[in-house]
């Protein structure tokens, strides 16, 4: 099935593609750079978007597949319960935010603010991450292939981050933590399934990626760690 | 929210005409600012004139015209034309673009030089791009780069005035747009004000004109400006600024605001959202979310 945007209401639009993922994949062209495009997709199924998507592309999901052709603007796929959101080119601020599951994949640059307080999933990124990345993120992974912005891993709870570039700057309470068997194994595992074998070989070898957690200083309040605490805040 | 965008031709044959482009971007940018929109565009420089746009009233020129003409024909003007609440004219280069700003503003309070330089030409008032479009022609208008602005107003009145974008007044060509919130601008504005600095406006946009006014009147670059605002201007900020040579924009130091831009062998577009630039740029071409802290300049 397939859905031009061109002249077409966003609910319209967003309707179509619910009623096509029944049928199976979808394809949607001329988004336009247009905001809530497929979003709250509750049903398995895939859409291909034939071009660049503006905010909340793939927000509120459960369960399908939205392969995004161009770029995405903020909040790509913000709290997706389950799924798979891909993205050609670049992600804009806030990629990611508050997911519960389900994998995101950003072949080019991820904007600030990418994963910011992530429940669970996993977030695969070609390039690089700006600003303030997996800030206050709870659980899951997220893997940066390039390089990762300022305040990196801000005041995180249990999402374990790995870099294979240069880091600017590590955010309160981030930690860098040795590398184990099964970390490699789980970052070049991720590499070869989400960017396929050949653009995997133009990445960092998994043994040359950083992991950083949190180091559980503000986990709760101590005295001891007031300094830390005055920073953070 | 606001809603900014800018553009430059890099072909030099205009193959998409300026105002056209500027104009399709803020359509498409018109639901993040429904108070007011603006343009500040770049004609082919004119060495030899400054061309000057007069705010006369609010919507009309409240019989304000003839006044103002007067005092354009005194400074031997040329091309006298009115479009709304607007005259335009252009006097040689050899008159004091001061005295002369100084002396039509002294006809009645409502009287504001808009913009005035030997390319730029500021366009705006309350109400949507389209409106704009119909009031002034923007469409139509032919140039080699230029800003523009939609205007959801969070912090000081809706009128002609306090629309965006600003020119820095008395820097000829210097025009700025911006989305996002001037926090030290208070102590600024009464820093500057003790030094004399006429305020038009209680717009805090305002202040990054006259703060990147008086770096270019000083001798810095655009791009040294810029980067000057992030040491010196607090809060957040997505801006453009335009010269007779140059479009360029800084964003703060928390990547508060979006701002996305394209750059290509063809052109530059710069935008708060993609959606401003695929819907007046066709092609296949990437675009990019600026970073923090992000300057960049690019000339014609």
């Amino acid at each position: 099935m397939t859905i031009d945007c061109r002249g077409k209401q966003i609910r319209e639009i967003n309707r179509g593609i619910r009623a096509g993922l029944a049928s199976g994949e979808v394809e949607v062209l001329n988004p336009d750079a247009r905001h809530n495009l497929a979003v709250a997709l509750l049903q398995p199924g895939a859409v291909r978007i034939r071009g660049s998507v503006g905010y909340y592309c793939g927000g509120l999901m459960d369960g399908a597949t939205v392969h995004i052709e161009g770029s995405a603007g903020w909040g790509l796929a913000e709290s997706m319960l389950s799924g798979m959101v891909t993205v050609r080119r670049n992600a804009g601020n806030g990629a990611a935010a508050a997911i519960r599951g389900g994998t995101v994949v950003i072949h080019g640059n991820a904007a600030s603010r990418l994963g910011v307080s992530m429940k669970g999933g996993l977030i695969v990124v070609g390039g690089n991450c700006d600003y303030m990345a997996g800030f206050m993120g709870q659980k899951g992974v997220m893997i940066i292939c390039g390089d990762a912005g300022e305040a990196f891993a801000d005041s995180m709870y249990s999402t374990v981050c790995y870099v294979g570039g240069r880091i600017a700057d590590l955010g309160n309470d981030a930690v860098i933590e040795p590398m184990s068997d099964d970390d490699v194994a789980l970052v070049e595992s991720s590499l070869r399934t989400h960017l396929g074998e050949a653009v995997r070989a133009t990445k960092p070898a998994a043994h040359a990626f950083r992991k950083v957690v949190a180091g559980k200083k503000l986990w709760n309040f101590s005295h001891r760690d007031w300094k830390t605490w005055q920073e953070a805040l | 929210m606001c809603g900014i965008a800018g553009y430059l031709d890099r072909t030099g044959e205009a193959p998409y005409p300026l105002g056209e482009v500027v104009l399709s971007m803020l359509q498409a940018l018109g639901c993040r600012g429904p108070d007011s929109a603006g343009v500040a565009l770049q004609a082919a420089p004119r060495p030899d004139v400054w061309t000057l746009r007069v705010k006369l009233g609010e919507t009309t020129d409240e019989g304000r015209g003839d006044q103002v003409r007067a005092v354009a024909l005194r400074h031997r003007g040329a091309e006298y034309s009115t479009r709304s609440a607007y005259a335009r004219f252009t006097v040689p280069s050899s008159e004091d673009l001061a005295a002369l700003t100084a002396e039509l503003e002294a006809i009645a309070p409502q009287i504001e030089v808009l913009s005035a330089g030997h390319s730029l030409e500021i366009a705006k008032q309350v109400g949507s791009p389209a409106n704009l479009d119909a009031a002034f022609g923007v469409r139509a208008f032919r140039g080699s780069h230029g800003i523009g602005h939609t205007r959801l107003s969070t912090e000081s009145r809706v009128d002609l005035s306090h629309s965006q974008p600003f020119w820095a007044h008395g820097c000829p060509d210097l025009a700025i747009v911006h989305n996002g919130h001037i926090t030290n601008y208070h102590q600024l504005r009464r820093r500057y004000q003790q030094r004399g600095v006429r305020f038009y406006t209680e717009n805090d946009s305002e202040v990054i004109a006259v703060y990147l006014g008086e770096r270019l009147r000083r001798g810095d670059s655009l791009a040294a400006a810029l980067h000057g605002m992030l040491e010196d201007l607090d809060g957040s900020f997505s801006c453009l600024a335009t010269t007779s040579r140059a479009l360029g924009f800084v964003k703060d130091p928390y990547a508060f605001k979006p701002l996305v831009y394209a750059e290509t062998e063809r052109f530059v577009a710069v935008a708060t959202e993609e959606v401003a630039i695929r819907s007046a740029l066709p092609g296949d071409y990437a675009v990019v979310e600026a970073s923090v802290r992000d300057v960049r300049v690019w000339t014609v």
